[in-house]
């Protein structure tokens, strides 16, 4: 299994840790993983694209482009990223001037793009290219005493013409990954509910307001993880959490881990190797109760 | 947070013109089929913060409320987290619209003095401008408020607790073709700049 990869920002910077578990899995499953040479942002939801829709898409296109050239469907980690990308493929394809307005940008940089290629997200490609099964044969460390809250927050399952390898409203993709690690899911009700990653730079104290919600939701659940496959939902939820507790006086302390760190976990990968030592509330607790 | 005051909708200055913009915009195309069903604002994440909700911002461009649509804090607390859309009888776009009444609302100075957003659409696209890719601690230092102590101690808690867990990049990304993003920016921002201008 070979593919474009398309790690985006974040996995560069402050989320470099679901890279590396990431590639730890991948080495594991067999999934080579190719980074596009060369790549740029992806164009951003909404920060260029509200200034100026063109741009956004046209720096798209051309990881798009660069990716196509690979002849291998694109592979982000970032829910952002996934639909950003995607809101590029979509738009060029429904819309002909717009396409041609892009094609312009592309031809001065002696770049195409024929639209040939899907985006997808890591999660798809292992529910769906690896499958379940070889997933639970690669298991070394069953989680049996582990209660995961599975968080799939906004663009990774939604909108539906989009993000389209799960169920927008009941998604069930990690619970299922869960399940073939011997986790047991707990069940909460806001796993698909904004956890306001996109405004925590600019209007913190709302986005803090929505993150609490959400952790505390998970907390009474009585689940000892979140999961999350997208960088900014785990910044939010992760690095914010401090904030979350100082803010609104309440105690969490709910460590919040990549879907690609628990799944490293059960395939008894070292935690250096996953970065765990990198996540801000500490998963060490949590380890120890799975003896590792 | 205490729940704002929602506001009523008065309308007194019906803009016709305003409701055929709209209509113009990517999202906007079929925001006339708006049943006024709720969903949108019952599934909001961000209601609690905003001045009017998503539903009502819909019934005040039917109604031509141009002004007071562009000036509404929900323009920028949209999350663009799709759970509106995803559920929408009639299959309104609403985060994609949203997008391009910011826009509006940039261009033609709507956005109050306080409202930072503008200032993070314009950071952000300056920062890729210059590296191609983000660059998460410019980002921040271009928005922070300097003036604003408490703001700057509590940055820099944020910024320790980061930096202890090597979730802080000092060095700026590098690319080595960054002259293609040079010139996607000079194909499409400076062009609209100048038709700006003209």
């Amino acid at each position: 299994m070979k593919y474009a990869f398309f790690p985006g920002c974040a996995v560069h910077a402050s989320a470099k840790e679901y890279g590396m578990s990431c590639k730890a899995i991948s080495k594991v499953l067999g999934i080579e993983l190719i980074e596009i040479p060369e790549w740029n942002c992806c164009g951003s939801i909404d920060a260029i694209y509200a200034h100026n829709p063109v741009l956004s898409i046209s720096l798209s296109a051309r990881n798009l482009s660069l990716a196509e050239k690979m002849g291998t469907d694109v592979i982000t980690l970032c829910s952002a990223c996934f639909f950003t990308l995607s809101r590029a493929n979509k738009l060029m394809h429904e819309d002909p001037k717009l396409k041609g307005q892009v094609d312009n940008v592309l031809g001065n940089l002696k770049l195409n793009y024929n639209g040939e290629i899907k985006v997808r997200h890591f999660l798809d490609v292992l529910l769906n290219d690896v499958g379940l099964e070889k997933i639970s044969e690669n298991v070394k460390v069953p989680l049996k005493e582990l209660r995961v809250a599975p968080y799939y927050g906004c663009l990774l399952v939604r909108p539906p013409e989009i993000a389209n390898f799960d169920e927008p409203e009941h998604p069930t993709s990690m619970d299922k990954l869960m399940e073939v690690l011997g986790a047991t899911n707990v069940n909460y009700l806001d796993k698909t509910r904004c956890c306001g990653a996109s405004l925590i730079v600019t209007k913190e104290r709302i986005a803090l307001e929505m993150t609490k919600n959400l952790l505390l939701t998970a907390k009474n659940a009585e689940a000892d993880c979140i999961v999350t496959a997208c960088p900014m939902c785990h910044f939010n939820l992760d690095a914010m959490q401090k904030d979350v507790e100082s803010t609104f006086d309440v105690d969490i302390n709910l460590p919040v881990l990549y879907i690609t760190q628990v799944i490293g976990i059960a395939f008894g990968l070292n935690v250096k190797e996953l970065g765990l030592n990198r996540n801000c509330v500490s998963p060490m607790k949590l380890l120890s109760k799975l003896k590792i | 947070m205490k729940p704002k005051q929602f506001q009523k909708i008065v309308s007194e200055v019906r803009d016709q013109s305003f409701t055929e913009e709209v209509q113009k915009l990517r999202g906007g195309e079929n925001i006339l089929d708006c049943i006024q069903c709720g969903v949108c604002s019952g599934s909001c994440p961000a209601r609690f913060a905003m001045d009017f909700s998503p539903m009502q911002i819909i019934k005040m461009i039917h109604l031509g409320m141009r002004d007071q649509v562009l000036s509404s804090s929900t323009i920028w607390i949209c999350a663009s987290c799709y759970t509106c859309a995803t559920r929408c009888p009639r299959g309104i776009d609403i985060p994609m619209f949203m997008s391009a009444l910011k826009n509006i609302a940039i261009k033609n100075g709507f956005a109050s003095d306080d409202e930072i957003k503008p200032k993070f659409h314009k950071s952000f696209t300056e920062i890729i401008r210059k590296y191609g890719r983000m660059h998460e601690p410019e980002l921040k230092m271009k928005l922070m408020r300097k003036s604003d102590l408490r703001e700057l101690y509590q940055n820099a808690v944020l910024a320790f607790r980061l930096w202890r867990k090597g979730k802080v990049k000092l060095l700026a990304p590098r690319m080595d073709q960054l002259s293609h993003i040079s010139e996607i920016f000079e194909d499409l921002l400076e062009k609209q700049e100048e038709e700006a201008s003209k």
